[in-house]
C-alpha cells in the first residue's frame, strides 16, 4: 500500500468509525423514545403522580372514666414551595422580607433573615420546591406559621406545605402499658399487641387518599382538588380499667418487684360483680435490670399455680359430698408417700391429726393431696374430680379481649397421651400436672367471691364516637352457678379461715376483712436419682375484698423472686394488702359516707334570711335559682324566711300608705322607692340591705328626714 | 492567489450549523427556566440562567468574528506560546481556583467563572497540530510518537489533579488526529483490544471471559486445519460450556477448555505451528493479566464508583432511585418524548426539574422529551453533518498545520458529542461533560467556538501560503 492510499483509507475508517457512531446514537434514540415510548411514558406519569394514602386519626383508648390512656396527637411537618402555582410575583416580591424575618425569628434562628431570603429566593431560581420549614410542629406551632406573610395567603398562593401524621401518647407511662399495647407495621408483618391490637380495626379508622404530586426526587405535595377522599377517625374504646386502681396495683408491683429482685410478676383487680378489669400490672425484668411492663403474663402466661388451686380441690371434695370441713384429717407430720414420690408440707406446722379447715388454713399439701388421693384416686374415680374441675371451668379460656391467651390445661381422666400417673390426682389438687393464667384462677376466685356466678373478664365497656356510645359491651355471665351455695359458703369460710388464721393471719387488718389463698410453686422441679433441682419460686395470692360483700376480686403472682423469701404468704400477700388498703381508703362506695346522716342545719348562714323585697320579683329569682320555697302571702311584698333546712317561705311584710313602714332587709332601690313616694327625705349610709332605719315604723308620715343605714 | 475576502471565503456551511447549535441550546435553556416563569424586567431577565447564556452566546459570536480578523499564521507561530499559557491556566487553577462539587476546576472573576480546562483543549489542539506538522516529525518514529501523545497527556495530568476525570477523558479524542497523522495500526488494534477486555472485566466474572477467551483461541487454531469440521467441534464446546455455566460449573469448564488448549496447542506446536501458538498464549496470557487486574481494581474501588460503572454496564442491577436515578430520570424523558415530543415549554419532567443538571450534562434529554424522536434526530445529525463538514474541511487543506489542526476539532467534538448523548441514554457511563455549543456554561461554549472559528479562520486561508 502506498501512502497516499493509506492516507485515503485511514480517512475513510475515520469517516466509517463516526458515521458507526452516529448510527449507534441514533438507534439507542429510536429504541428509547419510539420502541420503548410507551413504557417510558407510563413510568413517567406513575412517578410523578400518585395516590397516597392519608391517615386517619386513630381513636383513644380511655378510662373507666373518661381518662386517656393512649392518644394521638398530631403532628405537622411543614414545607415550602417557592413556586407555587398561585403565587405571583407581586405575592413573592411584597412578602419575603417579612416571612424571612419571622422564619429567622420563631422557625429556624439558623439562618438570618438575610440568610433566609438568600435561601429561598435560590430555591425558587433553582426550581427547588420543597423547603424543609420543621419537622413535627405541635398544633400550635403549625397555626402560628401558618399565620406568616405569604404563607397565610393559603392554599396554593401561600405555597406552604402542611404534611399531618399522628403520633401515638400513653399519657400514664407505664400504667397498663402491656394491657394497651400497640400496632407495630412492619414490611409485610405487623405486630398486635394488647388492645391496641385487638380493637385495631375499631380504632384504626379508614385511610383516606389524595393525590400527590412529585416534586422533587423525594418529596411530594397534595393536589388540593376534589378527588380527595377525608380520612375517617378511629372509634374510642372505652375500658373498664380504673386508673386509681391501676396505679395502686402498678406502684405496689413495682415496688415489690424490686424488693425481691423478681423476674416477672402481674397483678389483676377485678370487679367482683360485673368481671370487669379495674386493673393489669404485669411487670417484667430488663436485662439491664429495670423494670418494666413487657409482657402480659396475667393474661398469657399459664403456670403450674400451686396451692392457690387448692380451693378447688378441695370445693370439688365439698361438692361431690365426700368430706366435711370438721373430718379429721392426718397430716403425718408434713410429710406423706405418694407411690415412690415423696410429698413435703412447704411449711412446717407439726400438726399430725386435725380438721380438713385446718389443714387448708395452713396449706397442707399433704392434706389436700390425701384428701384427694384417697376420696378420687384409691377409689378409681379420677375421671369424677375433673369433670368437677371442668364444672368450675377452669379449663376454658376466659374469653378476655387480649390476643394470646392459652387454654388452661387440665389433664383428662387416666388419658395416657396426658401421662396419667397415680400420682396425677395428689399433684394436680396442690396445683401441680394443671397450667393455668392468672386471670383464669382469678376468675374462678371471682366466682367464689360473687356467690357462684362466674363472670367473663373484661378490659373494654363500650365503643364511642365523638363522645357518643355506638356499642355497648355489657357484663357477660359465663356460668350462673359453678357450685352449690352450700359449697361456696364454705368456699368462702374457708378463704377467710386463711386470713384470719391461717398463712395469711399476719395480714390481717382490723379496718376491714378480706379473704384469700395464698400459693407458693416450684418451677421447672426436676428431679434426677437423689438430686432435686428447683428452677425457681412462684408466689401467689388470691382473694377478694371486702370478705363480708365482695367488692374487688385481685391476684398476685411474682415468679422467680431473687431476694427476701419465695412464699405467696411473704411475697405476693403484701402486694395484695397493699393494693386492697388503698382500694379501700380511696373506694367511696366502700365507705359509709360520712355525710350520710342528716345534713346539719347550716343552711341558715348562707340562704337569705328576713330578706325583704317585691314578691313577683323574689320568686322570679328564687325561682331561676331552683331554690325551693312556699308562698304564703299575696301581699305585694314579702320576707323571706329559712326556717327548714333547704326551704325558704315567703311571708307576708305590709307597707303602709300613711305610715313610715318597716323597710329593714329591702334592697335600695326597693327602700328609696317606697320612701320617697312617701313623700320622705331619705339619706343612706352604707351598702348592702337596710339594716336600720332612724323613724320607726308605724310613724306619721309629714315630710320628715329619714336616715337609713345599709349593711 | 490574492487574498480574498473573508464574508467569501468562510465556510458558510460550517458557519450556518454552527449557529444552528448555539440556538438549539438556548432554546433548551430556555425551556427548562421556564417552568419557574420569567421576570418580565428586562434586568431581570438577563439574570436568569438563560438571560446568562444570552450574554455568553453574544460574547462568543463576537470573538468569532474578532478571530477572522487575526492574522492566520499567528496561531501556527505562537502555537507553544498559546500551549504555555493555557498549561499555566492549569496549574495555576489548583492553588487559586475555586472548588464546586469537589473539583478545583474553576476561576472566579465577580459574578462569572471560568473553566481553564476548555480553552486548554484549543490550547493542546494547537500544539499537536504544530508538532506533527513540524518538519521531521514523523508517526513511524518511536520519539515522535511519544512527543505527540505526551503533548495531551500533560493536560490530562493536571486536569486530573483537580480532579475532574470527564474533562480529561477528551483529551482522547487526539486519538483520532493522531491516526490520521499515521500513528502505527496495531496500536490501536491493542489498545482496543485492550480496552474491551478491561470493560468487560470490570463487571463480569474473570474466569468466564477467560473461558470463552479459550474458546476462541481454539477457533483460530481450527480456522487454520483444513478439515472445516471442526468448527462443528468448537461449536459444541461452546455450547457445552454455555450450558456447564448456566449450571454454576463454571469451573469444570474452564479445566476442559484448558485440558482442550494444551492438547490441541501442543499437537500444533508439534504441527510446526509454533508462531501461532506462541503468539496465541502470548494474548491469552496478557489477556488474563488485564481481566484480572481490571476485575480485582474495581473490586478495589468505592461503592459508589463501583455503582457509576454499574449503572453504565448493567443498569438493571441498579436501584432506580438510587444510583441509577439520573439515568432513568433521563431516559423517562427522553422515552416520554416519543416521536414529535410534548412540545416546547410543555415537557412535565423538564419543567418540574427532575432530571439532574439538565441545563448542562443532560440537556439532550430535554430536547428528547419536549421536541421528541424529531428533535433528538435534529440534533445528532446537526453534530454529524458538522463532523463531516469539518472532515472534508481538514482533507481540503494544503498545509499540514491546518489539517491536523482541523482534525483535532473534529476528533474534540466527536468524544463529547459521543459521551454527552451516549450517556444521556445509557449507552455510556455518565461522565459530567457539556455537550458542545448547547449546553449551558460560558466557558464551554467559548473555548468550542474558539476552536471552531480558528478552524474556519484557517480553511479561509487555504490559499495563502
Amino acid at each position: 500500500m502506498n501512502i497516499k492510499n493509506e492516507v485515503l483509507v485511514r480517512v475513510y475508517i475515520v469517516l466509517f468509525f463516526m458515521c458507526l457512531i452516529a448510527m449507534l446514537i441514533f438507534g439507542r434514540a429510536i429504541q428509547i423514545s419510539v420502541f420503548e415510548g410507551e413504557k417510558w411514558r407510563s413510568q413517567g406519569n406513575e412517578e410523578h403522580r400518585r395516590y397516597r394514602n392519608v391517615e386517619a386519626e386513630r381513636g383513644n383508648i380511655l378510662t373507666e372514666n373518661g381518662d386517656l390512656l393512649a392518644t394521638s396527637l398530631p403532628f405537622f411537618d411543614l414545607a415550602f414551595d417557592p413556586l407555587s402555582t398561585g403565587m405571583t410575583n407581586d405575592d413573592w416580591k411584597f412578602n419575603i422580607d417579612s416571612l424571612s424575618y419571622c422564619l429567622a425569628a420563631f422557625v429556624n434562628p439558623d439562618y438570618t433573615p438575610g440568610g433566609w431570603k438568600f435561601k429561598l429566593e435560590q430555591a425558587r431560581l433553582d426550581s427547588n420546591r420543597y423547603i424543609q420549614l420543621k419537622r413535627n410542629a405541635t398544633l400550635a406551632e403549625k397555626e402560628f406559621i401558618a399565620s406568616f406573610p405569604l404563607f397565610k395567603l393559603g392554599g396554593y398562593r401561600g405555597g406552604l406545605i402542611v404534611r399531618q401524621h399522628y403520633e401515638r401518647e400513653t399519657p400514664f407511662g407505664m400504667l397498663a402499658d402491656r394491657t394497651i399495647g400497640y400496632v407495630r407495621p412492619l414490611e409485610g408483618d405487623t405486630t398486635y399487641i394488647g388492645l391496641e391490637g385487638h380493637f385495631n380495626d375499631v380504632l384504626a379508622g379508614e385511610a383516606g387518599r389524595e393525590l400527590m404530586y412529585r416534586v422533587g426526587s423525594k418529596h411530594w405535595m397534595p393536589v388540593h382538588n376534589l378527588t380527595k377522599i377525608e380520612p375517617k377517625p378511629g372509634r374510642d374504646i372505652v375500658t373498664t380499667i380504673d386508673i386509681n386502681i391501676q396505679d395502686i396495683a402498678e406502684n405496689a408491683l413495682l415496688e415489690a418487684m424490686q424488693k425481691h429482685q423478681a423476674k416477672r410478676g402481674s397483678a389483676i383487680v377485678m370487679d367482683v360483680e360485673t368481671g370487669a378489669i379495674r386493673a393489669i400490672a404485669n411487670i417484667g425484668q430488663r436485662r439491664n435490670g429495670k423494670y418494666w411492663e413487657i409482657y402480659n403474663d396475667a393474661i398469657g402466661t399459664a403456670t403450674e399455680p400451686g396451692s392457690t388451686y387448692k380451693l378447688a380441690a378441695i370445693m370439688a371434695l365439698l361438692e361431690d359430698g365426700l368430706i366435711e370441713l370438721e373430718d379429721s384429717i392426718d397430716l403425718e407430720g408434713g410429710v406423706s408417700q405418694f407411690y415412690e414420690e415423696e410429698l413435703v408440707d412447704a411449711v412446717a406446722h407439726g400438726l399430725d391429726t386435725t380438721t380438713v379447715w385446718r389443714a387448708f388454713e395452713v396449706s397442707s399439701n399433704v392434706g389436700i393431696a390425701k384428701l384427694v388421693h384417697e376420696n378420687y384416686g384409691l377409689t378409681g374415680q379420677g375421671d369424677k374430680f375433673i369433670k368437677k374441675l371442668k364444672q368450675f371451668h377452669l379449663n376454658f379460656k376466659t374469653g378476655i379481649e387480649i390476643d394470646g391467651e392459652p387454654k388452661p390445661y387440665v389433664k383428662e381422666a387416666y388419658s395416657e397421651e396426658d401421662d396419667w400417673s397415680g400420682t396425677t390426682l395428689p399433684w394436680m389438687s396442690i396445683g401441680y400436672e394443671v397450667t393455668v393464667t392468672p386471670l383464669q384462677l382469678l376468675t374462678f376466685y371471682n366466682a367464689v367471691a360473687n356467690d357462684g356466678k362466674m363472670m367473663k373478664p373484661q378490659l373494654v365497656k363500650e365503643v364511642q364516637q365523638y363522645g357518643e356510645t355506638v356499642e355497648k359491651f355489657p357484663a357477660v355471665q359465663i356460668k350462673g352457678r359453678i357450685a352449690s351455695k352450700n359449697t361456696i359458703a364454705k368456699a368462702k369460710r374457708l378463704l377467710e379461715g386463711v386470713v384470719e388464721n391461717g398463712t395469711a393471719r399476719k395480714y390481717k387488718s382490723d379496718r376491714y376483712r378480706f379473704a384469700g389463698k395464698t400459693g407458693t410453686a416450684q418451677k421447672d422441679y426436676k428431679k434426677l436419682g437423689d438430686i432435686v433441682s428447683v428452677g425457681g419460686y412462684q408466689a401467689s395470692f388470691a382473694g377478694y375484698f371486702p370478705a363480708e360483700k365482695p367488692k374487688y376480686s385481685c391476684i398476685v403472682v411474682i415468679s422467680e423472686p431473687q431476694v427476701g423469701g419465695y412464699y405467696g404468704g411473704s411475697v405476693a400477700l403484701p402486694i395484695f394488702k397493699k393494693i386492697a388498703d388503698k382500694t379501700f381508703a380511696t373506694d367511696v362506695d366502700l365507705f359509709k359516707a360520712l355525710n350520710g346522716a342528716q345534713k346539719p342545719i347550716l343552711a341558715r348562714n348562707q340562704l337569705p334570711d328576713y330578706d325583704v323585697g317585691h314578691r313577683q320579683d323574689v320568686q322570679t329569682v328564687l325561682s331561676y335559682l331552683k331554690i325551693p320555697f312556699e308562698t304564703r302571702t299575696s301581699n305585694e311584698w314579702s320576707v323571706i324566711r329559712a326556717t327548714e333546712a333547704d326551704s325558704l317561705k315567703l311571708l307576708k311584710r305590709t307597707i303602709s300608705e300613711e305610715k313610715v313602714p318597716n323597710v329593714v332587709g329591702m334592697g335600695i332601690r326597693d327602700a328609696l322607692y317606697i320612701l320617697e313616694n312617701l313623700g320622705l327625705n331619705v339619706e343612706i349610709q352604707g351598702y348592702g340591705r337596710v339594716k336600720q332605719q332612724s323613724i320607726r315604723p308605724g310613724t306619721r308620715v309629714h315630710g320628715q328626714t329619714i336616715r337609713i343605714r345599709m349593711g | 492567489m490574492a487574498r480574498r475576502d473573508i464574508g467569501k471565503s468562510i465556510d458558510w456551511m460550517t458557519f450556518s450549523i454552527y449557529l444552528g447549535l448555539i440556538a438549539v441550546g438556548w432554546m433548551m435553556i430556555f425551556t427548562v427556566g421556564y417552568g419557574k416563569g420569567y421576570p418580565t424586567s428586562f434586568s431581570g431577565f438577563m439574570g436568569t440562567t438563560v438571560g446568562k447564556q444570552t450574554i455568553w452566546i453574544v460574547v462568543s459570536l463576537v470573538i468569532f468574528q474578532l478571530i477572522q480578523f487575526i492574522e492566520w499564521k499567528v496561531w501556527r507561530t505562537f502555537a507553544s506560546l498559546i500551549y504555555l499559557i493555557s498549561m499555566l491556566g492549569l496549574i495555576l487553577v489548583i492553588p487559586f481556583g475555586a472548588t464546586i462539587k469537589g473539583a478545583t476546576s474553576w476561576y472566579q472573576f465577580g459574578g462569572f467563572s471560568i473553566q481553564p480546562s476548555e480553552f486548554a483543549k484549543f490550547g493542546t489542539c494547537i500544539a499537536v497540530a504544530g508538532y506533527l506538522s513540524t518538519y521531521g516529525v514523523t508517526m513511524r518514529d518511536l520519539k515522535s510518537q511519544i512527543a505527540s501523545i505526551g503533548i495531551f497527556a500533560v493536560p490530562m495530568g493536571l486536569i486530573l489533579l483537580q480532579p475532574d476525570a470527564g474533562s480529561a477523558l477528551v483529551f482522547f479524542g487526539f486519538f483520532i488526529l493522531l491516526f490520521r497523522a499515521g500513528f502505527p495500526v496495531n496500536f490501536f488494534i491493542v489498545s482496543l483490544i485492550g480496552a474491551t477486555l478491561l470493560t468487560l472485566g470490570l463487571v463480569n466474572p474473570p474466569e468466564q471471559i477467560m473461558l470463552w477467551l479459550f474458546i476462541l483461541a481454539l477457533l483460530i487454531l481450527v480456522l487454520n486445519l483444513k478439515n472445516k469440521l471442526w468448527l462443528l467441534g468448537i461449536l459444541a464446546l461452546a455450547g457445552g460450556s454455555y450450558y456447564f455455566i448456566k449450571q454454576g460449573l463454571t469451573n469444570i469448564a474452564i479445566m476442559t477448555n484448558l485440558s482442550i488448549f494444551i492438547l490441541f496447542g501442543g499437537y500444533q506446536w508439534y504441527q510446526k505451528q509454533q508462531r501461532t501458538v506462541s503468539l496465541l498464549l502470548f494474548g491469552l496470557i496478557a489477556s488474563g493479566i488485564l481481566v484480572f487486574a481490571s476485575n480485582f481494581a474495581f473490586n478495589q474501588l468505592d461503592g459508589h464508583q463501583q455503582e457509576r460503572i454499574k449503572v453504565w454496564l448493567k443498569p438493571e442491577e441498579c436501584d432506580p432511585q438510587g444510583a441509577a436515578y439520573n439515568l432513568v430520570q433521563s431516559k423517562m424523558a427522553i422515552g416520554s418524548g416519543g416521536w414529535t415530543g410534548k412540545g416546547f415549554t410543555k415537557g412535565n419532567l423538564t419543567q418540574g426539574n427532575f432530571v439532574p443538571e439538565q441545563v448542562t450534562d443532560f440537556i439532550f434529554s430535554t430536547a428528547g422529551e419536549e421536541q421528541g424522536f424529531v428533535g433528538s434526530f435534529a440534533i445528532i445529525a446537526l453534530f454529524w453533518l458538522l463532523l463531516m463538514r469539518i472532515i472534508f474541511i481538514a482533507e481540503r487543506q494544503r498545509n499540514e498545520f491546518s489539517k491536523y489542526y482541523a482534525y483535532g476539532v473534529a476528533g474534540i467534538l466527536f468524544i463529547h458529542v459521543l459521551i454527552n448523548i451516549g450517556m444521556t441514554m445509557g449507552l455510556m457511563p455518565i461522565i459530567g461533560i457539556p455537550l458542545p455549543f448547547i449546553s449551558k456554561g460560558g466557558s464551554s461554549l467559548l473555548g468550542f467556538t474558539l476552536l471552531l472559528s480558528v478552524l474556519l479562520k484557517l480553511d479561509s486561508q487555504r490559499y495563502s501560503s
